[in-house]
């Protein structure tokens, strides 16, 4: 794609995309009703095994998988559908989404036979929790410059580094972890490859990191000579860039990255009522018309990774504007708030205690699986000027 | 993109490739009607594209019309193209006959205006009428306390003063003592509103797409320090801020005039807003003192788009329109509500 076309097509939902919707819609209901969905405090992907295992009992986990594998069999769009309404919910959807979204795409792509029938199916039940190792203490936007590594032994691999950044590490029983395999000899992408490593082996050590929403998400994983088979190897040594290149472009296009912030826009319109000055309205009106080109976008790019095109600048202009939309909500809602004089004398407790949150979660919206400044220097290279 | 709408697009564009040059769009500037266009445009009865076949029309949507727009805002078209067009379905609509020539077309708010069935609009006064002098009919379609009324005139009947909008094209003053109208109440005046909206905006992005194609390729031509300007992240970090700008906008404008759905017009117009200031900023910034000579072409896009972006409802207006139809919802109900909208134009 170059400048001159840059467009997207509009996306085609079928028939049953809408059905699963308000079926998706009658669960969220269901669990509300049940009292398993109190309406949240905190901004975030909340972490519940319980929860996890009702969506997957569902079929809503690895549902465009093969069903051989314990997958549905459905399309991308179907599974968009799913991840919009489970996050607009706010329901805690942390325990399986790393695996749901990236870890087991990465295994039926490039794992082996072996590989897929020992995790995929227990991802789908909500058993099983993934985590990412790419980023270090010396290495993130600039991600080829890892350190980790892993030298070969007989019959496997003796992994030795640090993992940062590390989200739900502690509760994870696997961690696909990045790490060089070999010298490069040209390109510095060459030579690095993907290992899955169960946590609980002896000589990782995770430790927390608290973030500055005073919370413990993150971790910092230390690998100190452990010791995995040769069928940890996800896809062929050295061909890990590749692969990992693959998987940022599954992390970057979803709703997750611009409905982050969105449950305090619900908050919001249920505390503010019909009646408020017309500059609320305007401000809100705005974030709204965002809100929708956004979606209308992320769901064109589901699309477009349904009929196996490329969307690697598309799906960074997705994050791009989407995480920036999030923190401006926040900024917005903040205003409104004030506009309105909402939360004074104790009233809309919950909106105060979820605006505070938000402020402090805001930074990490334009970092977290790539910095917005790598991200349009991805948008650059798909307009033709790099 | 249906056959038809791909039909005429590429019909317009050929006739805007032939029949419109940079003297034509200077010319403009100078109170001079792009006459070789237009007579193009109808001959091939663009003109009549939105009114249906049985009233002697074409028949095509409205996202038809956009279609064209969008070609005629990236050609950087002079004249009232959007009015004619819009104009003549109102005509066909009120069951009024066809125009014979130009026409100009103008939504007013809070002023008086002659009731239905009246023969004569006394004292009468209308401002920022495009190319008002030049128009054969002027439409007046005002917001009154009982409904949309379409008002009828002959451009001949007026006395016009001369005003000009930012990209240096007529936006007359009218007015006359007393002249004929015709007077017609209008069932869905907002439905009329939000029509000349969307399709305003598709001329709005035709010009924001040209802007952002003329700016990337300008970085790859213009150098300093030694190397093409395109080569610096500052320049490439502003350009991938703006195609995301142009991505966002253009999807929403093509969902809202394919599925006409009020709220995604709205939002629509509202998202569109926030991509012209950033197309005015960053292709300026991008361009450096060059784009700021009259001589050079980015301003005849540049400078619609100031003048054509509150048209047919500010994106404040419409910012405060598309809010209040989500603020009598609950916190469960929003996002449903809000989602629905969302999927109007794709099933």
């Amino acid at each position: 794609m170059t400048a001159a076309h840059l467009s997207i097509e509009l996306p085609e939902l079928p028939p049953e995309a809408q059905t699963l919707r308000q079926e998706v819609r009658a669960f969220i209901a269901e669990e509300r009703d049940a009292g398993r969905l109190p309406p949240p405090r905190k901004i975030g992907l909340g972490f519940n095994r319980d929860m996890s295992r009702r969506i997957g009992a569902r079929g809503w986990i690895g549902m465009t998988w093969p069903k051989e594998y314990g997958g549905q069999e459905r399309t991308s769009l179907e599974r968009y559908v799913v991840t919009e309404e489970l996050l607009a919910a706010a329901v805690p959807v942390g325990a399986h989404w790393v695996a749901d979204r990236q870890s087991g795409p990465v295994l039926l792509k490039f794992g082996t036979e072996a590989q897929r029938r020992a995790y995929l199916p227990r991802i789908v039940t909500g058993e099983v929790t993934f985590s990412i190792g790419m980023s270090e203490p010396e290495s993130g936007s600039d991600l080829a410059s890892l350190k980790a590594r892993a030298e070969k032994i007989d019959g496997g691999w003796r992994i030795n580094g640090r993992k940062i950044w590390t989200t739900n590490a502690h509760h994870a029983q696997y961690m696909i972890v990045l790490v060089r395999t070999s010298e490069a000899t040209g390109s510095r992408h060459e030579g690095i490859s993907q290992l899955i490593v169960d946590l609980s082996l002896p000589g990782v050590n995770i430790s927390p990191i608290v973030s500055m929403a005073n919370e413990h998400d993150f971790n910092e994983v230390l690998f100190e000579d452990v010791e995995v088979s040769d069928d940890a190897l996800i896809g062929k040594e050295g061909n890990g860039w590749n692969q990992v290149s693959a998987e940022l472009a599954l992390e970057r296009s979803g709703p997750e990255r611009w409905l982050s912030s969105f449950r305090l826009v619900s908050e919001l319109v249920g505390a503010l009522g019909p009646d408020a000055q017309a500059s609320s309205h305007e401000e809100l009106g705005r974030i709204l018309s965002h809100l929708l080109a956004l979606r209308q976008l992320s769901m064109s790019v589901a699309s477009m990774i349904q009929q196996g095109k490329s969307a690697n600048m598309e799906a960074s202009i997705v994050k791009d504007l989407g995480t920036k939309f999030e923190q401006e909500t926040v900024r917005v809602v903040r205003n409104i708030v004030s506009a309105e004089n909402l939360t004074a004398n104790g009233r809309e407790e919950r909106l105060r205690a979820l605006l505070i949150h938000a402020q402090q979660y805001a930074p990490a919206f334009t970092i977290r699986g790539g910095t917005n400044e790598i991200l349009r220097g991805i948008i650059a290279r798909g307009i033709g000027l790099r | 993109m249906s056959e038809h709408r791909i039909f005429f697009r590429e019909t317009v564009e050929r006739i805007l490739a032939d029949a419109l040059d940079k003297a034509d769009i200077d010319a403009a500037e100078e109170r001079i009607f792009p006459k070789r266009l237009y007579d193009a445009l109808s001959e091939n009865g663009i003109p009549l594209l939105l009114v249906p076949e049985d009233k002697g029309g074409i028949g095509a949507t409205v996202a038809d019309g956009a279609a064209i727009l969008r070609a005629a805002g990236e050609a950087a078209a002079p004249g009232p193209i959007l009015e004619t067009m819009l104009g003549q379905h109102l005509l066909a609509s009120a069951g009024l006959e066809l125009a014979t020539g130009l026409i100009s077309l103008v939504f007013v708010d809070g002023i008086d205006v002659p009731e239905p069935g009246a023969e004569h609009w006394n004292d009468a006064a209308v401002h920022a009428v495009p190319w008002g002098a030049a128009a054969d009919q002027v439409l007046i379609v005002a917001q009154t306390p009982q409904g949309r009324r379409l008002i009828v005139t002959n451009g001949a009947d007026w006395t016009a003063t001369p005003e000009r909008d930012a990209a240096g094209e007529p936006r007359d003053g009218l007015y006359a003592p007393s002249l004929p109208v015709r007077v017609v109440a209008l069932d869905d005046g907002d439905t009329w509103l939000r029509t000349a909206a969307i399709l305003r905006a598709a001329q709005c992005l035709g010009a924001i797409e040209w802007a952002f194609r003329r700016s990337v390729e300008y970085t790859g031509e213009r150098k300093q320090f030694g190397r093409e300007i395109g080569k610096f992240q500052a320049i490439q970090q502003m350009l991938a801020e703006l195609a995301g700008h142009v991505l966002a906008s253009s999807g929403l404008v093509e969902a809202a005039a394919e599925s006409m759905n009020p709220q995604l017009i709205a939002a629509a117009r509202s998202r569109l807003g926030d991509a012209i200031d950033a197309t005015i900023t960053i292709t300026h910034q991008v361009h450096g003192a060059m784009g700021f000579s009259l001589e050079y072409a980015l301003n005849s896009r540049t400078r619609r788009l100031m003048a054509w972006r509150d048209d047919f409802g500010s994106s404040v207006y419409w910012r405060r329109m598309l809010a209040r139809e989500f603020t009598h919802l609950d916190r469960e109900t929003f996002w449903p509500a809000v989602s629905d909208a969302g999927l109007a134009a794709v099933g």
